[in-house]
């Protein structure tokens, strides 16, 4: 176990190094330049060759490579943001727990429909309850987020004169006030990310319905609920759970649009935000910073399996 | 990296019920795994139309789901192709004094604060989610093609650093690396195309590299390699024609995610510019202030593009259970 999680930290390092490469080649090599708008529509500096002096965009691309990425190996230090100086570590840090927060309350919201509903189909097979939990899986697979999203910012406002909260209120100040800002896009976002789970949680679920020790379980007399709930459910979920896994960037570049709607002060704003404004450094660590936390997720989540499922050994 | 290198470390001398059949390991293991066998198609009658012809009327017998999701695909297409004629208005013809119409004999599904046909705009908003949506996956196919055969025929070193790049490249959430690079190329209908159909195409590339190592594998490609047959010859007259069903299967299921991330582009203002209209551009928040005052503003092109993926979907899923059962249940 030590052996396998220990090769799997250094497979990673390889994957970060070239993910690193991918994001700053992709900023510095392609057209859009951000000095050029800087001075002309915004005066930051007096000559364009001064700002370019001034940002370090004078340099060879390598050298600034090498000091972006050895600001971050060494020093934890991302850069700062062209536009405001600002440390980029320090804004990602303060806006995170909104990201994190959404995420969570999505995954939250999407694995308790989907689980259940999912449950309620595989062991009612083809019952009038079935076909309903699978309508509605297709339902939420063909309702994009961002359509449902602008349709429960518009229509509540027209018909029952009822709109989302915009102030954002830290969880940490205002729990109640956090919860009722954060509710409606977890539950958004949450409901059409239930589709997968639902379909997936059904058909794994009857699958293990049908293995020998579920028949074992029944000849025993265990009731139907200690049997699905004990029994099989612990087994059903391993699909369900790498899913998730897989789908945790998609949760992620959702919350970019989510956030954009609901006016939630994340770093999908952030991120937006400083995409308009082609803030080079901030898009750079920020997507680098991400696909590092992609690359610890899915270890953790390969780790998990081992708990669900004794039988899988890593080797 | 992923799940699928788990199918040699699940410890099968544990434990009675962990013979190979078990379907407990066997879903243990990722719908698209490393060693898919090359798909055929089994159970049909015997062969007296072409294998195309018997993929349809399978599915008009067997998949009432996936009929419908072809038909709206149909009238889709159609509707995109000839919007030129079907269309009622000018996709930018405007009309001060029709502004805000619900809907009436003359604009079916209203107007917007222009007064422009939203039905045209629907029409004409198909057309570039479905040349995009096609386009980049044509673009994707050909790359995830290039890259899994070529990676998987040559394996080696050269396989394992194309694989780590593959790796860096899916670390990312595909929406944040899109959004990067549109902003920096600029909004056009070539270049979403291109930059979904790469993006597309790196990602799906490990299912064709999947494929194609175990029909590497096969006898026939030994015997063709012992009679001499260049680098070329194999990859191109062997292994890709047995490559093929899993790569029309990977083009149907993903239509669906390219035409989302396209209009999730125009949506964020990184897709086709205005006036042309998009999906994405339409139910954008730049238009959120009409929308109050006009709601079938934004509800139907959130029906058209429900439908769309609906759609598509469903068409997918059924193309797949048929051309390659062994995918089933992604």
């Amino acid at each position: 176990m030590k052996r396998y999680v220990l090769r799997r930290v250094a497979l990673a390092i390889p994957t970060l190094f070239l993910v690193s490469v991918i994001v700053f080649a992709m900023m510095r090599l392609m057209p859009g330049d951000v000095a050029t708008r800087m001075v002309e529509g915004h005066a930051y500096a007096p000559t364009l060759a001064a700002l370019r002096k001034d940002l370090g965009l004078d340099r060879p691309v390598y050298i600034q490579y090498a000091e972006w990425i050895s600001g971050i190996v060494l020093r934890g230090d991302f850069g700062n943001s062209y536009w405001t100086r600002q440390p980029i570590w320090d804004e990602f840090v303060r806006r995170f727990p909104v990201t994190l927060e959404l995420a969570v309350l999505t995954i939250i919201v999407s694995v308790v429909i989907g689980v259940l509903v999912g449950i309620v189909s595989a062991v009612r097979q083809d019952t009038a309850s079935d076909y309903i939990g699978r309508i509605l899986a297709i339902m939420a697979l063909s309702v994009p987020y961002f359509g449902l999203a602008v349709l429960v910012v518009v229509l509540p406002s027209i018909y029952f004169k009822w709109t989302p909260v915009w102030t954002y209120a830290p969880l940490t100040r205002d729990p109640l006030e956090n919860l009722k800002i954060m509710v409606v896009p977890a539950l958004v976002f949450g409901v059409t990310r239930a589709g997968p789970i639902m379909r997936i949680m059904r058909s794994s679920l009857l699958d293990v319905l049908r293995q020998e020790y579920i028949r074992t379980a029944w000849s025993k007399g265990l009731s139907e609920r200690t049997i699905v709930l004990r029994h099989a459910l612990k087994n059903a979920l391993i699909p369900v759970i790498s899913l998730i896994g897989l789908q945790m960037p998609l949760y992620i570049g959702g919350s970019v649009i989510i956030e954009a709607i609901f006016r939630l002060p994340g770093v999908g704003l952030f991120f937006f935000e400083a995409l308009n404004k082609l803030d080079y450094p901030v898009v750079q660590s920020v997507n680098l910073i991400i696909a590092a936390m992609v690359v610890g997720l899915n270890l953790l989540i390969d780790l998990s399996y081992a708990f669900l499922d004794p039988r899988i050994r890593y080797r | 990296m992923r799940f699928w290198t788990r199918a040699s470390a699940i410890d099968r001398s544990s434990g009675a019920s962990t013979a190979p059949s078990d379907p407990g390991i066997a879903r243990a293991k990722p719908a698209l795994e490393y060693t898919v066998p090359p798909a055929r198609i089994t159970s049909l009658p015997p062969r007296t139309r072409p294998w195309y012809a018997d993929v349809w009327i399978q599915m008009l017998r067997k998949k009432p789901l996936g009929t419908i999701g072809g038909v709206i695909v149909v009238v889709m297409l159609t509707a995109a192709v000839l919007a030129d004629i079907v269309s009622p208005y000018g996709f930018a013809q405007t009309s001060l004094r029709e502004r805000f119409i619900v809907m009436n004999g003359a604009h079916w599904l209203g107007t917007d604060q222009l007064g422009r046909d939203l039905l045209t705009r629907l029409i004409y908003g198909a057309r570039i989610s479905l040349y995009v949506g096609f386009g980049a996956v044509l673009i994707g196919c050909v790359l995830a093609t290039a890259i899994g055969v070529l990676s998987a025929y040559f394996g080696g070193r050269f396989d394992l650093w194309l694989q780590r790049g593959v790796d860096a490249w899916m670390a990312f959430p595909p929406l944040l690396l899109l959004m990067s690079i549109m902003s920096l190329l600029g909004p056009t209908v070539w270049n979403i195309t291109a930059v979904l159909g790469v993006a597309f195409g790196i990602q799906n590339s490990r299912i064709v590299r999947g494929v194609a190592l175990s029909i590497k594998e096969y006898t026939y490609v030994e015997g063709a390699r012992a009679l001499g047959s260049g680098h070329l010859r194999i990859t191109m007259g062997h292994i890709l024609p047995n490559v093929l069903p899993t790569i029309i299967v990977v083009a149907t299921t993903g239509l669906s995610t390219v035409i989302l991330t396209e209009v999730s582009l125009s949506f964020l203002g990184l897709g086709v510019p205005p006036p042309y209209p998009t999906w994405g551009g339409m139910l954008s928040l730049a238009g959120l202030d009409h929308m109050y005052q006009a709601p079938w503003l934004a509800i139907w092109p959130a029906v058209a593009l429900s439908l769309a993926v609906f759609g598509f979907n469903m068409l997918g899923d059924a193309l797949r259970d048929l051309l390659d059962p062994r995918l089933k249940g992604g």
